[in-house]
C-alpha cells in the first residue's frame, strides 16, 4: 500500500516536470523565432519589380555617343537591347572588331563598362546586391558563351542566397540567342 | 506522549509538502510570467513589423499608381503603354499641374516624386512634393528603375533614356 503511494507521488512530480520541460520549449521556440526572422525593413516584394524594370530599361536606352554612329548605317542612336547586343553577340570581343564603337571601345567592352556604371549610379548606391548575366545560346551545339564577364554589385548574387530576377529577357541575334538576366538580393 | 510525536511528525511533513507545493507554484508563475514579457514584446514587434509592411505596400502602391498615370506614361501608336517608361514631354510640364490641384493630392497625399536621369546626362524633376507643416515626419522612398522616352530630342525616332523613379512617402 505504501509502496503505491509512492508511486503516485512520483508519477505526480513526473508530470510536473513534464509541464515545466513543456513551458521552457515552448518559450525557446518562440524566442528563436523571434531571432530568426528577418528584418522588416527588407522591401522583398520590391525586388523582383526592381529586377525587372531594370532590365526593361536596359534594353530600352539608346546611346547618345558620337562615336557609336560611324559605323552604323542611318542616323539613329543604337539601342542597346537591340543593336549592340546584335553587334557583340555576332562580333566576340578578342575575335573581330564590332561595328559599333561607343567611347571608342568593342561593342562588348562598352557594354559591360556602361552596365557597371549605370547599375553602380542605381542599385549599387541604393545598396542592393545584383549580379548580372548576359549569355549566348548557340544553336545546334546548345553551348553557352558569355557575352561578357558577370556585372556584380556588392557580394554578388549566389545561387544559395535569398535573391528574385527579372525574367530572361532573350534577344534573337545571327549567332543565337542572347538571354540577358539581373538578380537582386 | 506518542500521540503527540506522531502528531509533531505529521506536521513537520505537512510543512514539507506545503514549502514544496509553493516552490512548484512559484517555478510555475515565473515561467507564466517569462511567457507573458516574451508574448508582449513579441506582439509589440511584430505591430512595428506590420505599420512597416503597410507603409511599404503603400509605397508600393503608390509607385504604381505613378507608373501607370496617363500624365506620365510613354505611348506608342494608338495610346497603347509602354512598361516602366516615363514621357519627358510630360515630365517637363506636369509639376504645375501636380502642385496645384486637389485631385493630385487625393491621389498621393504626403508624399515627393522626382524623376531623376542617369543617362546621358544627370537631371532630376521634381514632380510633386507635399509635407505636412510643422511637424516632424519620417521620409521613405521607394526606387524604380524607367526609361525616360524622348521625342522632342530626335526627330525621326524617340531616344530614350536611362533613370529612375523615386517615389517617397512621409509617414
Amino acid at each position: 500500500m505504501k509502496f503505491k503511494k509512492g508511486n503516485k507521488r512520483a508519477q505526480m512530480e513526473m508530470a510536473g516536470l513534464v509541464v515545466i520541460v513543456i513551458l521552457i520549449t515552448l518559450g525557446m521556440l518562440f524566442m528563436a523565432q523571434f531571432a530568426m526572422k528577418d528584418d522588416g525593413k527588407k522591401k522583398i516584394f520590391t525586388r523582383k519589380g526592381l529586377a525587372y524594370s531594370a532590365m526593361g530599361g536596359f534594353m530600352k536606352v539608346s546611346i547618345n555617343d558620337s562615336q557609336c554612329s560611324p559605323g552604323y548605317i542611318g542616323s539613329q542612336s543604337p539601342r542597346l537591347g537591340k543593336e549592340l547586343i546584335e553587334d557583340c553577340a555576332n562580333n566576340p570581343s578578342g575575335v573581330s572588331d564590332s561595328i559599333y564603337n561607343c567611347r571608342g571601345l568593342h561593342t562588348c567592352e562598352f557594354l559591360q563598362q556602361f552596365i557597371t556604371e549605370q547599375l553602380n549610379e542605381t542599385l549599387g548606391v541604393w545598396g542592393r546586391d545584383y549580379i548580372f548575366t548576359s549569355k549566348l545560346i548557340i544553336p545546334d551545339t546548345e553551348n553557352v558563351v558569355k557575352l561578357f564577364d558577370y556585372i556584380k554589385g556588392g557580394n554578388g548574387c549566389p545561387k544559395w542566397k535569398d535573391r528574385d530576377g527579372s525574367g530572361l529577357f532573350p534577344i534573337h541575334t545571327g549567332s543565337g540567342l542572347v538571354e540577358n538576366e539581373l538578380y537582386l538580393c | 506522549m506518542g500521540k503527540n510525536k506522531n502528531k509533531g511528525r505529521r506536521n513537520k511533513k505537512g510543512q514539507a509538502r506545503l514549502s514544496e507545493s509553493v516552490a512548484v507554484m512559484f517555478i510555475f508563475f515565473v515561467l507564466v510570467l517569462f511567457g507573458i514579457m516574451f508574448y508582449y514584446k513579441y506582439s509589440q514587434i511584430a505591430m512595428v513589423e506590420k505599420e512597416e509592411r503597410l507603409v511599404d505596400e503603400r509605397a508600393i502602391d503608390m509607385t504604381l499608381r505613378t507608373l501607370f498615370l496617363p500624365e506620365l506614361m510613354c505611348t506608342r501608336g494608338k495610346a497603347e503603354p509602354e512598361d516602366n517608361c516615363v514621357d519627358m514631354m510630360k515630365v517637363r510640364h506636369v509639376n504645375n499641374t501636380f502642385q496645384y490641384f486637389d485631385y493630385y493630392f487625393n491621389l498621393f497625399g504626403y508624399a515627393k516624386i522626382v524623376v531623376y536621369e542617369t543617362y546621358p546626362g544627370n537631371n532630376n524633376w521634381v514632380l510633386y512634393d507635399r509635407q505636412r507643416i510643422n511637424t516632424s515626419m519620417e521620409y521613405r522612398p521607394t526606387f524604380f528603375i524607367v526609361t525616360l522616352k524622348d521625342e522632342a530630342s530626335n526627330l525621326v525616332e524617340a531616344d530614350y533614356r536611362f533613370g529612375y523613379l523615386e517615389v517617397g512617402i512621409y509617414t
